[in-house]
């Protein structure tokens, strides 16, 4: 609270500061803009001024108006002709040269923040801007990329406040759950880390990525500092970057100021937002269960199986109760201004959320100041950011062994007959519906218990900076310098109170801190030569080294049993029962690159990288490594007749190598803590092997594609297609333990992404009042495994793991994204193989379908292929946006249903009113029909034990839920992602003293979706933030996702 | 200003490229040790703490297996019930030896062979031999010579490749033994929890492997060799001061980094005493008090056979007044298994304890059981209420119940479980001399049952945490010479080792019943047993009349004796167990047979217990750790490790020829 009162403090004081020095108004600047060509007049052109959303277009005779203050620059746009920032002044005029005649095409930032002509390049890149990004803002840069890059698949950990996301791009290359697939993150230059870290400890205290929320660390970053997005996809965009920009490069290029008069932009917004689908229980049938000879228990069970709750009861809505609105007060300041030497941005942001689950909440605070400054030919700048967020989150599943259960699994197993509300004594102790029948141990906590009484908190502390010089030492050459560094430390918090239902050693309470600190510092001098010969013929050539240095540092604390009631600290614990460890790991890299590039006119384009490594954390005589890529376009349309149907074209390819090195230690193996017994000190081996003879994993990928523009540009197309194939994957994962461990590390396997992508543009109308743009991008991936060492047959990763499925990759071919787990078997044929629409198989000893617990492969989560559809629609000064986003196919597991089935929670179990069930199929062990109907009333002799029915009925819906098929969707969906509605307010401004600019924006987010799914939500990731095949698809027990609006105000002074 | 400027790039340059090769040397963990770096006589009892705790898993598995123990718990159940055999219990033994020995074994040799350590060397070849050959026994096939070195994707090698390296590693360590080692290298002492570093016994152990592992070959006509094992015997335990055995502890609350059970206890406890789901089985309980048809129990019978407290009547202050002893009873799946058929085959329910006066009421639609429900009641001296179906059964203060409402488990307080506590497991403060069981209060606070001094279980003799591993013993050895010396016809000396077995181990249990009523453990099931008593069983009909003596007089004492261990199972292999149809010995297990809850047909297949497929020969692989991540090689070694039915092939020395055991593999 403190803390919000000093930010409004700051802001209140910026304001008054900058008020003073208002003098400059908005006035309505009109002006012509005519073709460079011939000095026709061009209608259509969008003319916005920069920085707002304010825009319009002009006439048919290239007339336009517009109200900006005098001074403001203006932006130019057309398809197909490069985009003009022009200074406003009264009655301009302005020419517009189209793209295929001018030397200075649409520029983007590629590798090293080398900004290149889109044109020259020979590989994808998409970039987003400011506005793009701001339509929909998320707090999470990376959630605000969703169905707007082909190729890129987003996926949001869920909806718990703070809850982060994981991006990939192109398909994952890597198997291992200790390698991330996601992206390098580039600010300004500088390597920013977006681990999903798990600091805690699943034993001890539940903290497992699937138990509680995890925030990305990109999210640290305040998204309206972000001036430019660009998704560099491939590894030849990429490879400059080198071991770490195998799974492609996000660069991130932060506002800077602009010459002239300070600004200040306020932009305030509130959203609320809510559950966008819950789990429907059914309220026919109360708690208990069955027991096989039919005695109904109801003393000790949270099971639903019981027999039908009595009209007159009281049903509680305990799930739809249990979740409130989540609000999000966002503000955002920031000011800039410069002069013709120097400039400078300085923002502070506060983004409060509270979460659907009660008690959850995600602060976070940012500052920022870019500056530069220049001396002559060498050039300053300096960014620093600082931010803190903190989050209170809640266990929502149960972690391994011993940490009790999580408020979700909890929340959707309770009985609709019991208030759920009714969670404590009078006394303080937990109000427990069994408490004459049930040890506390054997009990499960209340989720009202778990938000109220236990407390997890994170916070991160977060300071990037840099300092980049460069010096033009001529024309044509220039050097350049920059330090990074980038450094956090988080700090988890996990208490869980006296009197859960924990094992009798904690049920007099536990605590655990973690502490994640994070350390990186890079070095970077770099040379550029730029020279043209033969008039035609223009060269480049870029030099550089680099250095990373990486340190973490963790450090674990817990213990249990708090010796004096009402302090809940490490200090009222006995020495016995606390624990501590420490880890730490060191990385340090050593690069050496260059990059040479030629292009004859502005036709052939051709540039060659290469890229030396050397790595610590590879043997040494295997530690240096070197790749190249080579990548060339080539505009043929310069070599034909002028066209006004084909008004651009352009073919590009490229083929790049990018090696990737070992995680820390890797080479090494280690042993454990020291046991001790008697007088004995006994020391060995950890279960993860080391490998003392690791080579780099090595992407080799290519890609082709094209650029067309059509109509003068109102039409664009591009289309890639690409293949990528990682070999000599480092992992360390599950082998046969006959080996000696548990995980060894080797070199083994390949993985293989094909895809292809598409964006098409197009700007159906163009009028003076009334604009309508449309982006429409489509892509798929396909991701396989290759041959691997023979007789494995697949990899898992324990964090994704869940009912009766795992996440996991194929090998020999199959499925990146694939999943396992347990079907029911069907009758085969002559060959032994089973019919794939034969009928089921019924185990005779068990009177229900027999399963394949052999756990082959179920199911594959990666879509068909994923769309979106962005849509600009501009009246006067009206903005209406919106983004669909469409995905075809990929398997989703709804773990939630199978839970709620296993328990006698879904309304699935109602079948028949629980009278009977029907079993039919083959008899597993004579082949002979089996038909069998299991009624309520009845009893039946399996073997030579003897239901009752109403036991067997209990059994078939356990027997349902284990088959993995009675989950698995292959989804469709198209959700209505935003809806945005933006009215430009100046022009209403009668006094512009104070205000330059107001506008007002209401967003929807997540309003429709409209799925075959039937579960809550189907863009889901039970694990956030795993590794190799992740979490995607599954959906298990989670925060269900939100729908939000958001109403906000940006103010210019 | 441009001074400094060239000075900052200056200095970006020179870190960037000065000194290159010494910046990246930075991949060693600093926080961990690495395995090169680890002391022989800190790995030595590493080793013997995991491959105990290995063995401990073992055994009681086999023992589910072979009667010894009945097991509520879904998977073993399906060893100690149903024989329907599950995958799942298949994976720990593994593990354990896998991931917390081999590896270990590998370095430890290799360390100490750098220092010409002898005696270190020969402790990892003994335990090479013990973890294998069980490893062999369990899954006749595996990774072998590949095994146990990081070899992400080993070869598995055959049963007999496994037998013959296990022999040939204890001759080695019987070589390594006898050399003197260096005295500035670590004594054997510094590190040997077992035998502190009594080089003769180790050398005595290898021996009696030696005898015990050439026992195995009692099929096979070509290599059973009765002169070797007796000549192996005469050199191995010649007492029970010989014996070899893992000591327990209760002294610690340490775990262990990958199960975390406790790293001081007894590894048999580990499984069959650290929860509640075991029971004695009737037909373990038959032998202690029905030897031989004799009626005569056992003097062993109470010190193995758990009791909880009944009658209790709690003073003031809610303590135990007085109370009696409720001998467990045995539960049945062989015989008549009266209790099982009327639930589930795991249906045996787990005791509560009343703190207060508590109430059931039970349904109970049948008459017949009604009546005979209500005159259970009447017997116990219960107060009761019925009206209508309903019963309504008061348990006072201070008894142990079921809490359930199902009438057909409210008698289950007969079946005493073999839970034993431990400082690390409970919660309430138990000293370390009381390892009894309390059981959990059906509500009030845990403590319940301790504070008031209500026994839910004595625990058993080899099955408590402070109980020793037995892992060679002098009774063992006793044995094997009654059964070589009965096979070769010799039924006068059989007799006499027969006896001598009998005798040691009484001797050896009394030794620890003595040291610990010596230690003030506070439960009479852990005190000496009557002399008496000891004195009258010999010479009673429990213990066979001289010459007369069967091959089942000596297995049966043998199963007994041995009782949590994987040597019963083996053994009963070794006589294809109740078919009678080795040797001419007769039925050597009698009573031991497929129950009414048998359901495992899909995996033992035989259709009559002459047929070798008829009973359980061996466990399937670990279904994901081998089979699914090494199952080409797993599969062209035996094409059959992925059946269903794999639980009942021989393995190789449960075969009478190598073409017999090669028929099984590749057919």
């Amino acid at each position: 609270m403190r803390k919000r009162k000093l930010i409004n403090l700051i802001m209140f004081v910026m304001l008054c500061m900058i008020a003073n020095n208002l003098m400059a108004q908005g006035v309505p600047i009109s002006g012509t803009v005519l073709s460079d060509n011939d000095a026709t007049p061009l209608g259509g052109v969008t003319v916005a001024v920069s920085g707002t959303n304010r825009a319009t277009v002009t006439d048919s005779k290239g007339k336009f108006t517009i109200t900006a203050t005098e001074g403001a620059m203006l932006e130019f746009s057309y398809v197909g002709y490069a985009t003009q920032r022009v200074k406003a002044t009264a009655d301009m005029q302005v020419r517009l040269s189209s793209a295929e005649a001018t030397q200075m095409g649409e520029v983007v930032v590629t590798a090293m923040g080398i900004k290149k002509e889109r044109k020259a390049l020979g590989y994808s890149v998409t970039e987003l801007n400011a506005q793009e990004l701001m339509k929909n803002k998320n707090t999470n840069v990376v959630n605000s990329l969703a169905g707007k890059v082909p190729g890129v698949n987003i996926t949001q950990f869920g909806g718990s406040a703070g809850a982060g996301a994981s991006i990939t791009i192109r398909g994952g290359n890597s198997t291992s759950e200790s390698r991330q697939n996601q992206p390098l993150f580039v600010i300004d230059g500088i390597i920013y880390d977006n681990s999903t870290s798990v600091t805690g400890n699943t034993g001890t205290d539940g903290l497992s990525r699937s138990n509680t929320s995890y925030s990305n660390r990109v999210m640290d970053i305040n998204p309206e500092d972000v001036e430019t997005l660009s998704v560099l996809k491939g590894a030849a965009a990429a490879a400059l970057y080198g071991s770490r920009a195998a799974d492609g490069v996000v660069i991130i290029t932060t506002k800077k100021g602009a010459e002239g008069k300070v600004t200040v932009n306020v932009a305030s917004k509130i959203s609320n937002s809510w559950e966008n689908g819950l789990p429907d229980p059914q309220t026919v049938f109360g708690p208990g269960n069955y027991a096989s000879n039919g005695v109904l228990n109801t003393t000790n069970t949270y099971d639903s199986w019981g027999p039908k709750i009595p009209a007159d009861s009281t049903i509680y809505d305990n799930i739809g109760g249990f979740f409130q609105h989540g609000i999000v007060y966002d503000n955002n300041v920031n000011l800039s201004g410069g002069s013709k030497n120097g400039s400078f941005f300085l923002s502070a942001s506060n983004f409060n959320q509270t979460g659907i689950v009660p008690g959850t909440a995600y602060d976070k605070t940012t500052f920022r100041f870019n500056g530069e400054q220049k001396y002559g030919a060498l050039t300053l700048n300096a960014n620093v950011a600082y931010s803190v967020a903190n989050t209170d989150r809640t266990l929502t599943t149960a972690g391994l062994y011993l940490s009790g259960v999580g408020s979700m699994q909890s929340l959707y197993r309770w009985p609709q007959t019991f208030d759920i509300k009714n969670y404590i004594n009078p006394d303080g102790s937990q109000h427990r519906v069994y408490a004459g029948t049930l040890g506390l141990e054997s009990d499960i906590d209340n989720p009202y218990w778990i938000i109220n009484q236990n407390k997890l908190t994170s916070k991160t502390n977060r300071f990037t900076g840099g300092v980049n010089a460069n010096y033009k030492i001529a024309d044509w050459w220039d050097l350049s310098a920059r330090l990074g560094y980038d450094k956090y430390a988080t700090n988890d918090y996990t208490f869980i109170s006296p009197g859960s239902a924990l094992i009798p050693l904690y049920q007099n309470g536990r605590l655990s801190k973690d502490l994640l600190d994070y350390t990186y510092i890079t070095t970077t001098v770099m040379t550029n030569f730029h020279k043209t010969f033969f008039n035609d013929f223009e060269a480049h050539l870029m030099l550089g080294t680099t250095s990373e240095n990486t340190q973490t540092v963790g450090q674990n604390h817990w213990g249990y049993n708090f010796n004096t009631p009402g302090t809940y600290s490490f200090n009222t614990i006995a020495a016995s029962n606390k624990f501590f460890t420490d880890a730490t790991t060191r990385r340090r890299l050593v690069g050496a690159y260059g990059e040479f590039g030629v292009s004859y006119r502005n036709i052939v384009y051709l540039t060659a990288t290469g890229r030396n490594d050397w790595s610590s954390t590879l043997p040494i005589e295997n530690r240096s490594y070197f790749y190249p890529s080579i990548s060339g376009s080539f505009v043929f349309t310069e070599l034909l007749p002028k066209s006004t149907i084909l008004s651009f074209g352009k073919v590009r390819a490229s083929w790049a190598r990018v090696g990737k090195d070992a995680n820390p230690y890797a080479t090494g193996t280690y042993v454990n803590p020291p046991i001790t017994v008697g007088s004995f000190t006994g020391i060995g081996n950890q279960y993860s092997a080391g490998n003392p003879i690791l080579i780099p994993e090595i992407q080799n990928s290519w890609e082709v594609g094209g650029e067309f523009r059509f109509l003068k540009g109102r039409i664009g197309l591009d289309y890639t297609y690409y293949h990528s194939e990682t070999e000599n994957q480092i992992g360390q994962p599950r082998l046969a333990q006959s080996g000696g461990f548990i995980f060894s590390t080797l070199n083994a396997g390949t993985v293989i992404n094909k895809g292809m992508e598409i964006a098409l543009t197009g700007k159906p109308i163009a009028q003076r009042d009334l604009s309508w743009d449309v982006t429409l991008n489509f892509s798929y991936n396909k991701g396989r495994l290759g041959a691997f060492i023979p007789g494995v047959a697949y990899f898992y990763p324990t964090d994704a793991q869940f009912g009766t499925i795992k996440a996991a990759s194929i090998p020999n071919g199959g499925y990146f994204l694939g999943m396992i787990g347990q079907p029911y078997l069907r009758e085969k044929d002559t060959k032994g193989q089973e019919i794939p629409n034969g009928r089921y198989l019924v185990d005779p000893t068990t009177g229900f379908y027999k399963l394949n617990t052999g756990l082959p492969v179920v199911g594959n989560r990666e879509p068909d292929f994923i769309g979106g559809i962005n849509n600009t629609l501009r009246y006067k000064m009206l903005t209406l946006s919106f983004l669909l986003d469409i995905r075809k196919g990929g398997d989703v597991f709804n773990g939630t249903e199978y839970f709620m089935i296993a328990n006698g929670l879904s309304k699935q179990t109602l079948l028949n009113d629980r009278q009977s069930v029907t079993v039919t199929g083959i008899n597993s062990q004579t082949g002979a029909e089996f038909n069998q109907t299991y009624t309520a009333g009845q009893s039946y002799t399996i073997g030579s034990t003897t239901y009752a029915g109403t036991n067997m009925i209990q059994q078939y819906w356990a027997n349902y839920a284990a088959n993995s098929y009675n989950f698995i969707t292959s989804v469709n969906w198209v959700k209505l992602r935003s809806l945005s509605l933006t009215y430009d307010f100046t022009n209403m401004l009668k006094s512009k003293k104070i205000f330059k600019e107001i506008s007002a924006t209401a967003v929807g987010t997540n309003l429709f979706t409209w799925t075959n799914y039937k579960g809550m939500d189907p863009e889901v990731s039970a694990a956030g933030g795993t590794g190799g095949s992740g979490s995607t698809g599954i959906d298990y027990l989670g925060v269900p996702a939100v729908t939000s609006v958001t109403f906000g105000v940006n103010l210019k002074f | 200003m441009k001074q400094s400027k060239y000075i900052i790039l200056a200095c970006t340059l020179i870190v960037s490229l000065v000194s290159c090769k010494k910046y990246l040397d930075v991949n060693t963990d600093t926080d961990n040790p690495s395995n090169q770096s680890v002391l022989i006589q800190n790995r030595l009892p590493w080793i013997e703490h995991f491959y105990q705790y290995t063995a401990g898993v073992t055994n009681y598995r086999t023992s589910c297996q072979t009667g010894v123990y009945y097991t509520n718990s879904a998977n073993p159940n399906t060893f100690s019930t149903t024989w329907a055999c599950t995958n799942a219990n298949s994976t720990t033994s593994y593990q354990t030896w896998f991931v917390e020995v081999s590896s270990n074994l590998v370095d430890m040799y290799k360390a100490a062979e750098k220092q010409g350590a002898y005696h270190y060397m020969a402790a990892s070849d003994v335990f090479h031999a013990l973890g294998y050959m069980e490893m062999l026994d369990l899954y006749g096939e595996m990774p072998y010579t590949e095994a146990g070195t990081g070899n992400p994707s080993p070869s598995p090698d055959d049963g007999k490749t496994i037998f013959n390296g296990c022999m040939a590693k204890l001759n080695e360590a019987i070589d390594l033994f006898s050399r003197t080692q260096d005295p500035v290298l670590p004594t054997l002492a510094s590190g040997d929890l077992w035998s502190n570093g009594n080089v003769d016994k180790w050398i005595k152990l290898c021996w009696g492997l030696k005898a015990r592992y050439m026992l195995k070959l009692s099929k096979k006509a070509d290599l059973y060799n009765a002169d070797s094992i007796l000549y192996c015997l005469s050199k191995g335990p010649q007492s029970n001061a010989d014996n070899t055995a893992g000591p327990g502890f209760n002294n610690s609350t340490q775990l262990d980094y990958l199960i975390g059970d406790p790293v001081v206890t007894n590894g048999n406890w580990d499984y069959v005493a650290y929860g509640a789901t075991n029971r004695i089985s009737q037909y373990y309980y038959d032998l202690l008090t029905n030897m031989r048809g004799s009626g005569v129990t056992d003097p062993r019978m109470t010190k193995i056979v758990p009791a909880s407290m009944a009658n209790v009547k709690l003073d003031g202050s809610g303590k135990v007044m007085s109370y009696t002893w409720n001998r467990s009873k045995g539960v049945d799946s062989y015989g008549p298994s009266t209790r099982l058929l009327k639930g589930t085959p795991t249906s045996i329910a787990l005791q509560s304890y009343a703190a207060a006066n508590t109430s059931v009421t039970y349904a109970i639609a049948n008459a017949t059981d009604r009546t005979n429900f209500i005159n259970d009641q009447i017997a116990s001296g219960r107060t009761y209420t019925v009206d209508g179906n309903n019963v309504k059964v008061t348990y006072p203060a201070g008894s142990i119940f079921i809490n359930s409402t199902n009438y057909l488990y409210a008698g289950d307080t007969a079946y005493v479980n073999l839970q034993s506590g431990s400082l690390a497991t409970t919660k309430v403060a138990q000293p370390a001399t009381d390892v009894n069981w309390y059981p959990a209060p059906a509500s009030g606070a845990a403590a319940g049952a301790f504070n008031a001094g209500v026994i839910g279980s004595t625990g058993s003799f080899q099955v408590r945490p402070v109980s020793d591993q037995e892992i060679l013993t002098y009774h063992e050895m006793c044995f094997i010479k009654a059964e070589v010396y009965l096979r070769k016809g010799d039924a006068g000396s059989a007799y006499t080792a027969y006896t001598d077995g009998i005798k040691a181990h009484l001797n050896m249990m009394q030794a620890k019943l003595t040291q610990w009523k010596a230690s003030n453990y506070n439960n009479p099931d852990m005190w000496p047993m009557d002399q008496a008593a000891i004195d009258a069983y010999l010479v009673s009909p429990a213990v066979a009349p001289g010459a007369s003596i069967t091959m089942a007089d000596i297995m049966l004492q043998k199963y007994l004796a041995m009782g949590c261990s994987i040597e019963n199972w083996n053994d009963m292999r070794r006589f294809n167990f109740s078919a009678g149809n080795v040797g001419g010995f007769g039925v050597v297990y009698p009573g031991y047979k497929r129950g009414p809850l048998f359901t495992g047909q899909a995996q033992l297949t035989g259709g009559s217990p002459t047929d070798v497929r008829y009973w359980m020969r061996r466990w399937a692989l670990p279904p994901t750790y081998e089979i699914q991540y090494n199952s080409e090689h797993t599969l062209a070694l035996n094409h059959h490790a992925a059946d269903p039915n794999i639980w009942c092939m021989p393995i190789w020395w449960d075969c009478a020829t190598d073409d017999e055991y090669n028929g099984y593999l590749k057919n």
